[in-house]
């Protein structure tokens, strides 16, 4: 718990974060830093493309396997990193 | 020698004759001959053959076989042989023979039998000799073409079908025409029954005599695709809406618990830690999607890179007039609005030939244009000389100037302007000399003929201003002023109101239209009218003429003391105005001669135009002044004191000019630096200039780059300033343009490649200067960062102001309290002497208490001492 606890804050204090969500395998996030309903949005739509994103690259190359995926829009970046269980999604605010 | 029956028909050659043969064989019996009735096949012995000089293959040919025989030869031979004689068969034949010769034909061949024969009857000689001549193909014949004309029908057996089939009646019919009584005519009929069985019946029957059987009957058939349409549908029977909704599946806080508490969910945030953090420091470096070469490219992006790009000012051609500019100075120099390469400039004496008047010299406004730099195209005749003119902005052939002796003038030289566009470069349109011929009212002995254009109108001398001109600004045409300084919309989207002003402290705006108010006295009116101006001058001010008065007056009182400013330069801000579109009329010029001045209650007052201007005076003050009349204490319209007034400059402003870009900046020049306003900003200029060596004499804005602005010095340099590169200098000097003072710099944007920048000097020159891309070029958002910069500036200024406050206000109170407080210091000293006794206690017993507990105190008697 402390460990989760103390993770989340190392992230949490890099310049620019929005946002942290933790999410299991089935879309349903376990921890958050977002209110309920922004949390329980980027779940169910991250969630869906991280399997999109990971069954492309297991398709291409079945040994292959996704590590990270970053989404960048004009206001903010998403980066995803998936895990066997788990997957942990951030929200960033670029600096410039 | 049986005795053969005439019967010889004659043979035609090679069987012609075989189809008259056949019914002549039929009648004789001698159908076993093989050779016609009329020929006799006969042999001729050789000595025959020689006594008739016909012998074979000699005298009769193949191709000539026959030989006439004479009839007495042939008696004579038959009595001479007897029955020796071949001719004694056919002797009675020959006895008989009507003519006097027989045809002997040779048969080679032997088609009859024999190789001679004896042609029998004259007929068939005739047919035999003259044989009907062939029928010539007619291949040979080219003959004309004919059209098929109409045949007459030749019936083979079909009319009779169609008369089967046709229906024709036998008989005419018959016709039974019933009527009733004349007198039972519109009489009611009336109905009565009678009994069936008394009549007879004329029933139908079938008759099987008359029973026709069909055997064979026409139809028509057509194959049509079958069509059939057919529909179903499933049957709502239990109507019913139906819609889903949904929320998210969510952990209860138990399960959420349960799961962080996992070992799984560590590992996993352990492993996937490092990566996050990674890119989430990436990002903070730097921006990866920058594009920096897109970025890089601003004012070069264009530009050609073959080095040949200049950096300063290129001069292009230089203007000068041998005659006319001799010992003077150009005071206002103006490019026009529209001919391409045009440039006007206003000369007057120096200021010592003014006080000589005994030499007095036609003052002129010169025309020049690119083709031709050494000789003016058009000159502009001035009942004086000229301190400013201006061209109107929407009909660049008025020109109206203010004098030195203060009256306003006007010019139309729409007679001219063919000649002016004529001298385009590249064009070679010879100049109309006709029309130069008619302005020769002026002693004019020169060769080459420039047009000189008559003023059409000047203000009267008593009405205008009592000394010199020094600025004329059109009104611009989205708005007119009423005579109490109104601003109203104007109906006809032209300029035509002018501001003059001058050093007698009056501002005056004039309308240039018939004004319909009746304040002429009946006696001026007449004089008006028994006027005849010159016969070259047009009239479209003449209803001006000498009688201009002004529209209303403005006068500068001075804000704290009495006296009034005497403004030399003033700026006002133009109105845009975008809600008229009634029509396009930017096209349509109209006649300036039939504008009527308006009655100012029909026009509808304008309230968001800003009447303020902004004013350079001869003391170097910048005032800020609405020109509406208000009403004062008596009800009489009077001026307005001014806003704002600031003494920036030390001497005499020469420029107020607003910024082509901005409207509400305004860069004003004067005495030995200039000064950048914002409208609405009362506190001060936001950018001030460091006092120069030389007198700036003048400045002007860019046309085209917001930051730009050009500033000419007494010396004869010329500065380029460039707000968003340096602040504080210059970033080009051009020293020594000219060796005498510059009086005016005029921009102008020729076309998108060419910027030209005129400048003129006390010597009457004039010198255009192309100015270099990079100079008119803008750099990238240059518009967006000046405004910050003055924004920045503003901000400055105000802070400053506010700052200056607060050291006023601390100043003052510092001193007060030093006045009443003068002990103060003093028992202060003493308290913090104590207090720091008493914390040097206390650390004793700190240290004391620390030593005590470390068992390291050594009690020290001789610290007591102390």
């Amino acid at each position: 718990m402390a460990e989760v606890e103390e993770t989340l804050k190392r992230i949490q204090s890099q310049n620019g974060v929005q946002g942290i969500i933790i999410v299991n395998t089935e879309g349903i996030p376990i921890k958050t830093t977002l209110d309920n309903a922004s949390t329980v949005q980027y779940a169910g739509l991250i969630h869906q493309l991280v399997m999109k994103a990971r069954s492309t690259v297991r398709d291409i190359d079945p040994q292959n396997d996704l590590t990270f995926l970053r989404i960048r829009s004009k206001k903010n970046e998403i980066m995803i990193a998936p895990d066997k269980d788990y997957f942990l999604i951030v929200i960033q605010n670029p600096s410039d | 020698m049986p005795p053969k029956k005439p019967k010889k028909s004659s043979a035609g050659s090679k069987g012609k004759d075989k189809k008259i043969q056949s019914p002549a064989a039929h009648d004789w019996e001698l159908s076993n001959q093989d050779h016609p009735e009329d020929i006799f096949p006969m042999v001729l012995t050789s000595a025959t053959q020689e006594l008739f000089d016909c012998v074979a293959d000699e005298d009769v040919t193949g191709e000539s076989p026959y030989k006439l025989l004479e009839k007495d030869d042939i008696i004579q031979d038959i009595k001479t042989r007897a029955a020796v004689s071949d001719f004694s068969p056919v002797k009675q034949i020959v006895l008989d023979y009507p003519e006097d010769e027989l045809l002997l034909v040779y048969d080679r061949d032997f088609t009859y039998g024999q190789s001679f024969y004896l042609v029998l009857t004259p007929d068939a000689k005739d047919r035999i000799l003259n044989p009907p001549k062939p029928e010539t193909p007619e291949v040979f014949e080219k003959e004309v073409v004919k059209t098929p004309e109409p045949k007459p029908w030749i019936s083979f057996g079909s009319d009779k079908e169609i008369d089967e089939e046709a229906f024709k009646e036998s008989r005419e019919k018959l016709l039974y025409k019933f009527s009733r009584v004349r007198r039972k005519f519109g009489v009611p009929v009336c109905f009565s029954d009678r009994n069936t069985a008394d009549y007879l019946e004329c029933a139908s029957y079938q008759d099987s005599r008359f029973s026709i059987k069909q055997m064979q009957r026409d139809c028509g058939m057509q194959a049509v695709p079958r069509l059939q349409s057919s529909s179903a549908q499933t049957q709502w029977k239990f109507q019913k809406n139906i819609f889903t909704q949904y929320t998210p599946r969510e952990l209860s806080v138990e399960e959420k618990e349960n799961i962080l508490q996992l070992e799984s969910l560590k590992t996993f945030c352990n492993s996937v830690t490092p990566r996050v953090l990674q890119a989430l420091q990436q990002e903070g470096i730097m921006n990866v999607f920058f594009d920096d070469w897109k970025a890089l490219g601003t004012a070069t992006e264009d530009g050609d890179w073959a080095g040949k790009v200049s950096e300063g000012l290129m001069l292009y051609q230089a203007f000068t007039d041998q005659k006319y500019t001799k010992d003077k100075k150009i005071c206002s120099v103006n490019w026009h609005p529209t001919i391409y390469g045009v440039i006007a400039v206003a000369l007057t004496a120096k200021k010592e030939d003014q006080l000589n008047e005994s030499a007095v010299r036609a003052s002129f406004i010169l025309f020049y244009t690119f083709s031709d730099p050494s000789n003016p195209q058009l000159l502009l005749e001035c009942p004086d000389d000229i301190f400013a003119f201006e061209f109107c902005p929407s009909d660049p052939n008025i020109i109206v100037g203010g004098c030195i002796n203060g009256q306003v003038v006007l010019w139309d030289i729409s007679a001219h302007v063919t000649g002016l566009q004529g001298t385009q470069p590249g064009k070679k349109v010879s100049v109309n000399t006709d029309t130069c011929d008619f302005h020769q009212d002026l002693d004019d002995n020169k060769e080459n003929k420039t047009p000189i254009v008559r003023y059409c109108a000047v203000s009267a001398l008593d009405s205008s201003h009592k000394a010199p001109i020094t600025d004329v600004q059109w009104l611009p045409a989205t708005f007119e002023v009423t005579r109490t300084g109104l601003p109203v919309e104007n109906m006809y989207n032209v300029s035509t109101q002018v501001v003059t002003c001058s050093p007698d402290c009056t501002i005056m705006f004039w309308d240039v239209r018939v004004s319909n108010l009746l304040s002429h006295s009946a006696s001026e009116r007449r004089q008006i009218m028994d006027q005849k101006t010159p016969y070259s001058v047009p009239d479209t001010f003449k209803h001006l003429d000498r009688t201009w008065k002004p529209l209303f007056r403005v006068s500068l009182p001075k804000i704290d003391t009495s006296g009034e400013y005497a403004p030399l330069k003033f700026n006002m801000e133009h109105y845009t105005c975008n809600a008229n579109e009634n029509g396009d009329s930017s096209k349509v010029i109209p006649d300036y001669s039939q504008l009527i001045l308006p009655s100012a209650k029909t026009l509808k007052a304008l309230e968001d135009v800003n009447t303020k201007l902004y004013i350079g005076t001869e003391d170097g003050e910048i005032i800020y002044i609405d020109w509406k009349l208000g009403k004062d204490d008596s009800g009489r319209l009077q001026s307005a004191k001014p806003l704002h007034c600031f003494s920036i400059h030390h001497w005499l402003v020469n420029t107020v000019q607003r910024s082509p870009f901005f409207k509400d900046i305004i860069l004003t020049a004067g005495s030995w630096n200039f000064a950048i306003w914002k409208e609405g900003v009362m506190d001060g200029p936001i950018l001030l200039s460091a006092s120069s060596e030389q007198v700036c004499t003048v400045g002007c804005w860019s046309l085209s780059r917001p930051a730009v602005f050009f500033i000419g010095k007494e010396d004869g340099s010329i500065e380029v300033w460039n707000l968003l590169e340096k602040t504080n200098e210059p970033v080009q000097v051009h020293s020594h343009v000219t060796n005498a003072k510059i009086t005016c710099i005029k921009p102008w944007a020729a076309s998108s490649k060419q910027h030209f920048l005129a400048v003129t000097d006390d010597l009457g020159m004039v010198r255009v200067f192309e100015i270099p891309k990079t100079l008119y070029v803008p750099s990238r958002s240059e518009s967006l960062n000046v405004k910050k910069y003055f924004e920045l500036e503003e901000d400055r200024l105000k802070d400053l102001l506010r700052r200056e406050e607060l050291w006023e206000k601390q100043k003052e109170t510092e001193g007060l309290k030093k006045r009443t407080e003068p002990d103060k210091p003093v028992t202060s000293l003493v308290e913090n002497e104590e207090a720091n006794v008493k914390e040097y206690n206390d650390y004793l017993m700190l240290e004391e208490n620390v030593l005590k507990g470390m068992g390291l105190w050594r009690a020290p008697a001789d610290t007591q001492d102390t």
